[in-house]
């Protein structure tokens, strides 16, 4: 009774009238207060709605395990993931892998490196198309979070994420855009073909980085929401819409290498497509959802 | 007059029914019109005609042929025709369209004609002629102007009738303006009938009196400013005839009346007459001087051009004039010159025959005269006759006064008593003179001038006396020249003032015009004392006399621009009176003029020379003058007279022309008049009902008002009404309502009714059937009495037997007493047992009772146990998820201190071999291999254990490694090592004996990606293992076999190969191709062995990461 009373008690009717998202903070709130977190329940919200950014983090943290369910044991845990770091971070120091000179995404990249036993024999080892997603990801990421210790575990567990849970989705990605690209339109998606464009869109960058270098920090905060809560699949309907939205552009072009290129470099977005980006990638957040509904398998 | 009386019969027989007979005489008549030559027949022919309009000498006359049809050459004949055309022309405009060119011809003609003269006709004659001429040219030029002129010019442009054109035709044309049709018009455009439609004969001819100049033809109501010309002209005319070449029969008055203008005469010179003027003057300067005052030499020249002539060209067309009168004068030398023309009594007979007679003589002496006559002759001639003018007028006309007159009058007219007419007229001006006097100051102030009345009445005077004349000529048959003479003198008087062709052209013809003359005489009779006053007064005089019966309404019409103009008239006039030396005239006379003149002077001649002689000497020798045959005289006075009538007719169809137009434009006046007076009238009455309609609407409003109120009433009273009628419907509703409600109460009644009369009969068959029920019951009533008497009977029998039965209860009891007390007292025991059972059972239950609820409490215990358990497993099991989370955390942090630890223990390690790297050169030195061999052991095992722990793959593969390859010649060895296979090689490959070149280990880590590749490719790699690791197996093995067959033969040999290889592989670095040739020496090899070694493992290891990552 006592968390109702704190809400707004027209919230319930917000939704009937159409208003979406009104209450989110105030909801969140309130899953937050549950002892025991329910994860199942962030998952939702996440996915339903766009996290405020205050609670982004913690969200995050909860969502990808570097947070247990209870309140209880948060600081005791987080106390043990920031010696973790401190002590994977001194040990790089140690052995001179890294300096205070080092771009903090390299230490990332070679802290994670570390841990997972894979750290090269020397800093000026060659990097591998692994690290680079890694590097990509941690330079957005390390823009999104301000607390470094929070930056490299959440970091750390979403690249995790997306090798070990979306391992077997990530591949299929590609095809699940052709498919709705021929769903939004089918004459983009022919053009394509007819450039043979298809296979050389830049899936690595949409698909691996997540779009990370892609979009600006701010919608991808969003979308890495839906990434966080379990949906890789916004990733496919953020590059359907990508696609329309520079259908004009794309269809002057002809050839793949140009398309390609023309995709590439959109990347980050120039400052004045951004409102225009957040309203599609809104767009996108409502179809993808729009899409998860009629695919619930998904 | 036996031929005549002949004719006449055939004349009468030709009319005879009897078509033989006509046919007959028509073709005597025709034979004997071939045959004679003479007009007789012809003219008996037309005069016959003319009185009987028979048919047949139409026929006749029709198909007159040669000689009779060229009758043109008669003056008079001709004169009358062409006034009769001019008069008929404007009558049928129309309908005399297809003859125009036969009437141009006519004026081409008669125009050469006045020129040549082809007959012997008198110049009497010819200026009828030439004026008739005059005014046809004026009547065809003012109706179709452009056809005239396209004929003028077609038939001017012949060389032979130029002359005519420049003697007649031109001066003619000075008369007349141009004619604005030939700028808007055009010649089909003359003859279109709707032009002509809108005009009537009188609008003809006031028409073609507009664009005439001559002011005795001209029309002033356009407002052509000709008033210059007429005041000019006016004097002019009498100058001219005082000037003219019969200055000696006329100066009596002309100058009297010409002494005012005749300087006005100095600016008379027109073009044409220039050269007359300058030519002329020298004579006349001499001759005129001693005429008057006033008189000036150039008035004189002026004069003597005989301008008004139709031969306006000195000397040949001034001729006939001068020589007519000139031969009178010259022949006779005496004051009795005019007698020359005076013929003696004429035989009676016709007119035409006098003339056509007297023709052939008349012209005789004119040719004579004309040969003989010199100009300066001629010239001289006049002022023999001006002297002796000018003594007469001193002692004759000059100098009677308006006084005079009178008398003067009166004297003429006991002179002509003879002549009742004249004695009349006589009478009558005397008697006007007598009022006139009287009456010419009053009228003059009266305005009376302007009205054209006044000069209406002189026309009527030349007329009367005209009438007089031809009265004469018809009743007696001897014509008198005195007389006629006379009758012209009578007009002639006041002809001093204004002519009468004048008159009555300017007067009929409008107020206006009239007005101006009228006005210009009165000047000139207001400034010279002469006997020009007369005819003013005279006129006045006549039109007084004769009042016309419209007189008046000129008055009332026009008063103001009458009185307006008359006094700025006046005005003018005098100014030019007294400053008439600047005055100008228009250029030449016109013929009519000229006839004018022509006529004056035949009148005053005569009457000068009845004067002179006695009126009885009727029988005078004519011939005593020296003059021509009498009767030729007779004969010419005759045609003259004829010529006169002819005039006079023609003017007086003007004359009638000009009284229709006035007529008509004098209804119009009145009409307007009338027509304002109307307007007055009905702006009045506008008024008036203007006044009217005012109260009406006042009364209107009023009655508004009345029917507002009178309507509010009414709907106060509909309102009342309606709410009465309301209130009555109400009412009405109510009653009705009332009246409903009575009926429904009184079907409810009937219903009531109806149903009490179903329960009456309901009840009737009640009662019926109680009836009926009734009867059964008494019936049963018996049957029950009967039952009692029954029952009771029974009864008795019952208490019968109980009495029996006590009887037998009696004795039945006391027989079994005793028993009884057994049975009592168990029944008690009985019941005592009973009792204790019962308390037993209540007992029992309030155990169970308790012991159920006993159980409840267990049971609700137990649940509380359950939940309390299964929250302390849920609490429990959030604990352990919290510790789990903790300690996954915690792992995490175990794993990740551990892998911080493995890096630490690989730098350690890493520094380690360097430091042995550098010890072991030390130690090869010492030759210390067992202690560094016991170190290495024991650093080995550690490393392994720590290696095999973390990772198991990592065993694997080197151990299959091994597996693959036994049939290796080091294979069994590596088999042998296979429970320690790392750590087997490595204690072996601590051996110092086993030193794959001390560069090579970190040679071979440095290349290890690089170069794997390409070794993996030669033949002593293992395709199912990474290329890495059969290279790190290969140098295994090596070590392997170098430790266990040490310082084999082929040792140098493998292991020269393998330094080959790697040679070639490698061959291109320079630097290594230094160095090899010295890892190819023995002693040198061994020593880098360990540290290669643990390079590779560490290799190893990271490898097997990679590829379990």
């Amino acid at each position: 009774m006592t968390e109702d009373s704190q809400r707004n008690f027209r919230s319930v009717y917000y939704e009937k009238v159409g208003f979406r998202g009104v209450e989110e903070k105030k909801s969140l709130e309130i899953l937050l207060k549950d002892d025991r977190l329910d994860i199942e329940k962030l998952c939702t919200f996440s996915q339903r709605f766009p996290l405020p950014s205050m609670y982004r983090a913690l969200v995050w943290k909860v969502l990808l395990g570097i947070l247990p369910p209870h309140h209880e044991s948060h600081v005791q845990v987080m106390t043990y993931r920031k010696e973790q770091y401190s002590d994977v971070l001194h040990a790089l120091k140690v052995i001179r892998f890294v300096s205070d000179a080092t771009p903090q995404s390299e230490v990332y990249l070679y802290m994670h490196r570390l841990e997972s036993g894979k750290l090269p024999r020397s800093p000026s080892f060659p990097l591998e198309p692994e690290d680079e997603v890694f590097l990509a990801i941690a330079k957005a990421m390390e823009e999104m979070v301000e607390d470094s210790v929070d930056c490299y575990w959440i970091m750390r567990c979403f690249v995790n994420q997306l090798n070990s849970k979306y391992r077997d989705t990530l591949p299929q990605l590609p095809k699940a855009f052709e498919q709705y690209l021929n769903l939004e339109d089918s004459r983009l998606l022919s053009h394509l073909k007819a450039c043979c464009a298809v296979s050389t869109l830049p899936y690595e960058l949409w698909f691996k980085k997540c779009f990370a270098g892609c979009l600006p920090e701010s919608s991808l905060q969003r979308i890495w929401d839906k990434v966080v809560s379990g949906s890789c699949k916004i990733l496919v309907f953020v590059a359907v819409e990508i696609l329309l939205t520079f259908k004009i552009k794309v269809m002057a072009l002809n050839s793949a290498e140009k398309i390609t290129k023309f995709l590439e470099n959109r990347s980050p977005l120039p400052l004045k497509n951004f409102d225009s980006s957040r309203g599609r990638e809104q767009k996108c957040m409502r179809r993808s959802s729009c899409h998860r509904r009629l695919l619930p398998s998904e | 007059m036996a031929q005549q009386a002949n004719i006449g019969e055939l004349l009468s027989m030709l009319d005879s029914p009897l078509l033989s007979v006509r046919d007959d005489v028509t073709t005597v008549f025709k034979e004997n019109l071939n045959s004679d030559r003479g007009p007789m027949l012809v003219n008996t022919l037309v005069d016959y005609y003319l009185e009987t309009n028979s048919q047949p000498v139409l026929h006749i006359l029709t198909t007159l042929q040669e000689p009779h049809d060229k009758m043109d050459t008669d003056v008079i004949v001709l004169t009358t025709g062409v006034l009769v055309l001019i008069t008929m022309l404007p009558m049928i405009p129309q309908s005399g369209k297809q003859h125009l060119h036969d009437f141009f011809d006519i004026f081409g003609r008669l125009s050469s004609w006045c020129l040549k003269k082809p007959g012997h006709v008198t110049e009497v004659y010819l200026v009828h002629l030439h004026a008739s001429v005059y005014a046809l040219f004026h009547r065809l030029y003012g109706m179709y102007p452009c056809n005239f002129v396209s004929f003028l010019r077609s038939h001017y442009s012949m060389k032979e009738n130029l002359e005519t054109f420049e003697e007649v035709v031109k001066p003619m044309m000075e008369h007349v303006r141009i004619h604005p049709e030939l700028v808007t018009g055009s010649k089909d455009h003359e003859l279109d009938p709707r032009r002509w439609k809108r005009l009537e004969t009188h609008d003809v001819v006031i028409e073609c009196a507009k664009i005439s100049l001559d002011p005795t033809e001209a029309s002033y109501e356009d407002g052509y400013s000709v008033s210059h010309q007429i005041s000019a002209r006016f004097p002019h005319r009498s100058a001219d005839v005082s000037a003219s070449s019969y200055v000696d029969t006329q100066n009596s008055y002309g100058n009297a009346t010409s002494t005012p203008y005749s300087t006005s005469r100095l600016t008379l010179n027109t073009p044409g007459q220039l050269p007359q003027t300058l030519s002329s003057p020298s004579t006349r300067l001499l001759a005129e001087p001693p005429q008057a005052t006033l008189w000036s030499p150039s008035a004189v020249c002026g004069m003597t051009t005989p301008p008004t002539s139709p031969g306006n060209v000195p000397p040949d067309l001034s001729h006939p004039y001068s020589k007519v009168f000139g031969t009178t004068a010259g022949g006779k030398g005496t004051p009795l010159g005019t007698p020359a023309t005076s013929p003696p009594p004429a035989p009676p007979c016709h007119s035409d025959d006098c003339v056509h007679l007297s023709l052939p003589q008349a012209t005789a002496p004119k040719k004579e005269e004309r040969t003989d006559s010199a100009r300066p002759c001629l010239h001289r001639q006049p002022h023999v006759p001006n002297d002796r003018g000018l003594e007469e007028l001193h002692g004759g006309k000059g100098s009677v006064t308006l006084s005079d007159l009178p008398g003067f009058l009166g004297d003429l007219a006991s002179e002509e008593d003879s002549i009742e007419k004249d004695k009349e007229e006589a009478a009558i001006s005397k008697e006007l003179s007598e009022i006139t006097t009287a009456d010419a100051e009053p009228l003059v102030p009266r305005g009376g001038f302007d009205s054209p009345f006044y000069r209406d009445s002189l026309p009527g005077c030349p007329r009367k006396t005209l009438s007089a004349s031809s009265s004469t000529q018809g009743t007696s048959a001897n014509p008198e020249p005195l007389n006629s003479s006379l009758d012209k003198s009578g007009p002639d008087t006041p002809k001093q003032a204004f002519t009468p062709i004048d008159l009555p052209c300017g007067g009929t013809g409008e107020s206006p015009a009239g007005n101006r003359e009228r006005q210009a005489s009165l000047e000139a009779s207001i400034l010279t004392p002469s006997p020009c006053k007369i005819p003013p007064q005279r006129g006045v005089g006549f039109g007084s006399g004769q009042p016309p019966p419209y007189d008046h309404l000129f008055e009332v019409a026009l008063p103001k621009t009458a009185h307006h103009f008359v006094s700025k008239k006046t005005e003018e006039l005098l100014k030019k009176a007294k400053g008439s030396a600047e005055e100008d005239f228009t250029p030449s006379a016109s013929p009519m003029e000229v006839l004018d003149r022509l006529i004056q002077q035949g009148a005053d001649v005569h009457s000068k020379e009845l004067n002179r002689l006695s009126l009885p000497s009727k029988s005078v020798d004519w011939t005593h003058f020296g003059g021509s045959p009498p009767s030729d005289e007779i004969c010419t006075l005759r045609n003259q007279l004829l010529l006169l009538h002819n005039q006079l007719l023609y003017e007086r169809f003007k004359r009638q022309q000009h009284a229709l137009r006035n007529r008509r434009l004098l209804r119009k006046v009145i009409r307007a008049s009338a027509l304002e007076e109307h307007n007055a009238a009905m702006k009045d009455q506008l008024k008036l009902q203007e006044k009217d309609i005012q109260i009406w609407k006042i009364s209107l409003q009023k009655e508004q008002a009345r029917y507002n109120q009178l309507q509010e009433q009414r709907d106060t009273v509909v309102t009342q009404l309606h709410s009465q009628i309301r209130q009555l419907q109400h009412d009405r509703e109510e009653f009705y309502n009332q009246s409903q409600e009575l009926q429904t109460k009184l079907e409810d009644c009937r219903n009531m009714i109806a149903e009490l009369r179903v329960e009456l009969k309901k009840a009737n068959s009640k009662v019926c059937h109680t009836e009926l029920l009734l009867s059964q019951v008494s019936q049963k009533l018996s049957n029950s009495e009967s039952v009692q008497q029954q029952m009771e009977f029974l009864n008795r029998q019952l208490l019968v037997l109980g009495e029996v039965n006590e009887l037998y209860l009696e004795q039945l009891q006391n027989k079994h007493s005793d028993t009884t007390k057994e049975v009592e007292m168990m029944k008690a025991a009985y019941r005592k047992e009973l009792e204790k059972n019962r308390s037993h059972v209540l007992q029992q239950n309030q155990r169970l009772d308790t012991c159920q609820k006993r159980i409840l409490e267990l049971e609700s215990h137990l649940a509380k146990k359950d939940h309390l358990l299964l929250e302390q497993k849920k609490y429990l099991e959030d604990v352990k998820l919290q510790a789990r989370g903790q300690l996954q955390a915690a792992e995490s942090r175990y794993e990740a201190q551990k892998r911080i630890t493995q890096v630490f223990e690989l730098e350690i390690l890493d520094l380690y071999g360097k430091l042995e790297k550098d010890g072991l050169l030390k130690k090869l030195e010492e030759q210390k291999p067992e202690a560094a061999e016991a170190a290495e052991e024991r650093l080995d095992y550690c490393q392994d254990g720590c290696s095999d722990s973390v990772t198991g793959h990592n065993e694997e593969a080197p151990g299959r490694n091994g597996e693959t390859k036994p049939s290796r010649p080091g294979g069994a060895r590596g088999g042998g090592g296979g429970g320690g296979r790392g750590g087997g090689s490595s204690s072996e490959l601590s051996t110092p004996e086993k030193p794959p070149n001390p560069r090579a280990g970190p040679f071979s880590s440095r290349w290890e990606t690089v170069v794997g590749e390409p070794t993996s490719g030669t033949p002593t790699t293992v395709g199912s293992l990474p290329s890495s690791e059969s290279f790190l197996g290969m140098k295994a093995r090596e070590l392997f076999r170098n430790k266990s067959e040490s310082q084999c033969d082929e040792d140098g040999l493998t292991v020269g190969s393998l330094s080959e290889t790697l040679k070639t592989e490698l061959g291109k670095d320079s630097g290594v191709e230094a160095r090899a040739p010295l890892t190819l020496d023995g002693p040198l090899l061994p020593a880098p062995k360990p540290d290669s070694v643990g390079q590779l493992r560490i290799m190893d290891y990271n490898e097997a990461q990679l590829e379990h990552s």
